[in-house]
């Protein structure tokens, strides 16, 4: 497969602030891809950059064969892009704003029409779609953010976290639209910071942390980067230092991350741990009051590679 | 091209779906432009029972003062007539057309010597045709006096030849109280009636029209100006900028909107003012839709230059009424300009409603359209500064 999207020596610097640092990566054609990171990792910069809102101070971007540079319009006709925002009118009613804006990527009449409806259809909000965008749910109106970006059936889908504060009805409801999009040849780069979305939707996956790119491929090859190693996720109240360094001295721990009571420690053999881990903790006059084990994800995948949580 | 205009149409779209934008670009102005001027309509109409009328004598001999005081002097047309005595034609002249004079008797150059000789003297009247009624008994009462002068003339031409005859010396003739009164005629004193062209009085309520017309195009601007914030909040103008529309597109297609918004507001105005209040907005109906047009382009500059002196709405709500209703104070659209001190007039220039108002009331006067065409003028560059700098300063992020 050829690649549709190629992204090399990326830069983006505000000021002294380096947001995207030398990033580089390729998505093929047909491919679900994801960039996973915590919040101000670069993600969404990089996709701004992407879909030409954002010049890169260094680097280029390449999409179906058009350069962001030079051949802006035909970039952005190859793509569809779902903000991270709910960029609607909520003084429009959904089918209003779904027709402004496939007006936008330049459909008309009966097109247009033949979209909207469609768009409506995959958003499963056909028989509510007279009514003004203002009058519906957080899911509702997150649906019809993405039916916005693909009722022009581009090439390339970008979705900016399309998830963020919904329900988990309609979260399911988005997560199963990108595979069905996927499934019928779309392209999809697809961001956000929930490792489960990821991991359920992406064929390839990079990591992203303080700009950069610390790891990428697919769920089994970052799994590999951890060597199979297990999370143990033990809520404790309050973490002081001391609990921290006792933690580290346990034989078997390969790393440990702290975050608003809970500690967790990164081991290759979670059985051995455990039981010294609570004992430690316990003696160290911390209150245990829940105990995970979690395999190999991506999770402990950033939690290897970053020392920290996702959630940090 | 295309997009442009399918987002000037969303625009608009959507602000006539707001209903608070709705109630202040039209329903305040037309309850103020009801309450105001009914409220001050009697404020400026002038008292029937002391008419302001004037006598000017430009007479150069001894005669034609003491006959204007003669005149003045008289008790039973004090008690109705406020009589000023003056020496300065095109003073009172100014006077009428201003409305602060109702009429005027002028006794002209070569009054004593046409007296002295016996000739024919013609007396003028200038008066507002606007107050024909009162104005004519100020002519009935120059041609009493005219007839008394043409009786007095014969009676001293008389007694002067028959004293010459008889070889007696002549005592000097002036005008006593009641030269002036009396029904005799005579032909050789004549009144010529004149009308003066004078200001059509445009009534409180016209002027409260134009008035707040001015002023709430101004705030239709503001609510362009939340548009660009709210679509910046919001991120649709990422998402436009994200599709193949061009910033032209974006920039064009909300100018337009708020342009084409403005347009309609003012002719809601213009036809609700005069269908629902009988406002007269002169006879010029093509001038006032182009001033009209020209201030809703200055509100689109407005808007523009709104939209980047405040990134918020918020913060475009507080600075967008402060500089509205300066430009309101400073255009006449609160008090009538001359009423304002002398160091405020060049602050007016900058106003577009200063602009707008008195064009506005220059075609209610009745003017001709060319008056408009400078104020029109100074209004598109009003707004095309506006739009220039918010041009500039217009950031979508």
């Amino acid at each position: 497969m050829t690649d549709i999207v190629q992204v090399r020596g990326l830069v983006k610097r505000f000021g002294e602030l380096v947001a995207v640092d030398n990033v580089e990566f390729t998505i093929a054609e047909g491919e679900t891809f994801g960039l996973l990171g915590p919040n101000g990792a670069g993600k969404t910069t990089t996709i701004s950059m992407i879909s030409c809102l954002l010049e890169p101070t260094e680097g280029e971007i390449i999409v179906d064969g058009h350069s962001i540079r030079n051949e802006q319009t035909a970039v952005k006709r190859t793509l569809g892009v779902v903000p991270q925002e709910i960029a609607l009118y909520p003084m429009l009613s959904a089918a209003e704003n779904l027709a402004f804006w496939g007006r936008m990527y330049g459909l008309s009449g009966t097109g247009l029409k033949k979209a909207v409806d469609e768009a409506l259809e995959l958003a499963g909000l056909a028989d509510r779609s007279k009514e003004r965008i203002e009058k519906y749910s957080g899911g509702m109106r997150r649906r019809i953010n993405i039916a916005a970006g693909i009722l022009h059936k581009p090439k390339v889908l970008l979705m900016d976290e399309p998830t963020v504060g919904i329900d988990p009805q309609s979260r399911n409801h988005i997560l199963e639209t990108v595979k069905n999009l996927n499934s019928s040849g779309m392209t999809v780069l697809y961001t956000s910071h929930y490792m489960e979305e990821v991991e359920y939707l992406c064929d390839r996956i990079a990591i992203m942390d303080h700009g950069k790119i610390i790891a990428m491929g697919t769920l089994n090859e970052l799994r590999d980067v951890v060597g199979g190693m297990d999370v143990i996720s033990v809520i404790v109240g309050e973490v002081s230092d001391g609990i921290i360094t006792a933690v580290n001295a346990i034989e078997g721990v390969e790393g440990v991350n702290r975050a608003n009571g809970v500690i967790e420690v990164l081991t290759p053999s979670s059985s051995s741990v455990l039981g010294r881990l609570v004992a430690t903790l316990e003696s160290e006059g911390a209150h245990v009051t829940s105990v995970t084990v979690i395999e190999p994800n991506l999770e402990s995948v950033f939690l290897r590679l970053t020392g920290k949580s996702l959630r940090d | 091209m295309t997009r442009l205009l399918h987002i000037a149409v969303k625009d608009m779209k959507i602000l006539l779906r707001d209903k608070a934008a709705f109630l202040i670009m039209l329903g305040m102005p037309l309850v103020l432009i009801f309450i105001l001027g009914s409220a001050l309509s009697g404020v400026g109409e002038s008292e029937n029972v002391d008419i302001p009328v004037a006598i000017v004598s430009v007479d150069a001999g001894d005669q034609g003062a003491p006959f204007a005081e003669a005149i003045a002097d008289v008790e039973e047309l004090q008690a109705v007539f406020n009589i000023e005595v003056l020496d300065d034609v095109e003073l009172v002249r100014s006077k009428v057309e201003k409305g602060d004079l109702t009429a005027v008797l002028v006794i002209p150059v070569g009054f004593t010597e046409a007296l002295a000789a016996g000739e024919p003297i013609e007396l003028e009247v200038l008066q507002d045709p606007g107050s024909e009624m009162t104005a004519g008994i100020w002519v009935g009462v120059a041609r009493a006096a005219a007839a008394n002068l043409s009786a007095g003339q014969i009676v001293r031409i008389t007694v002067e030849n028959t004293l010459a005859r008889a070889g007696i010396p002549q005592s000097p003739v002036t005008f006593q109280q009641g030269d002036t009164g009396g029904d005799i005629a005579f032909d050789a004193v004549s009144v010529k009636q004149l009308d003066v062209e004078p200001e059509k009085q445009v009534e409180m309520i016209d002027y409260y029209a134009a008035g707040q017309t001015g002023l709430f195009l101004l705030f239709g601007a503001m609510f362009g100006a939340f548009g660009f914030a709210r679509e910046r909040r919001e991120r649709t103008f990422a998402r436009i900028l994200a599709s193949p529309a061009t910033t032209m597109d974006l920039v064009g297609g909300k100018s337009l909107g708020i342009l084409g918004v403005a347009c309609a507001q003012f002719l809601v105005l213009y036809l609700g003012t005069t269908l629902l209040f009988g406002v007269d907005w002169g006879p010029t109906p093509s001038g006032i839709l182009l001033v009209g047009f020209a201030e809703a382009w200055a509100a689109t500059g407005l808007a523009m230059t709104l939209s980047v002196l405040g990134k918020t709405e918020r913060a475009i709500g507080g600075i967008g009424p402060t500089v509205i209703m300066l430009f309101a104070a400073l255009g006449g659209s609160m008090i009538p300009v001359d009423m304002m001190p002398a160091w405020m007039l060049p602050l007016q220039s900058v106003s577009p409603v200063y602009w707008a108002m008195g064009a506005f009331l220059d075609l209610m006067r009745g003017e001709a359209f060319s008056v408009v065409l400078m104020p029109v003028g100074i209004l598109l560059g009003i707004g095309a500064v506006l739009f220039t700098f918010g041009l500039w300063r217009l950031r979508y992020e």
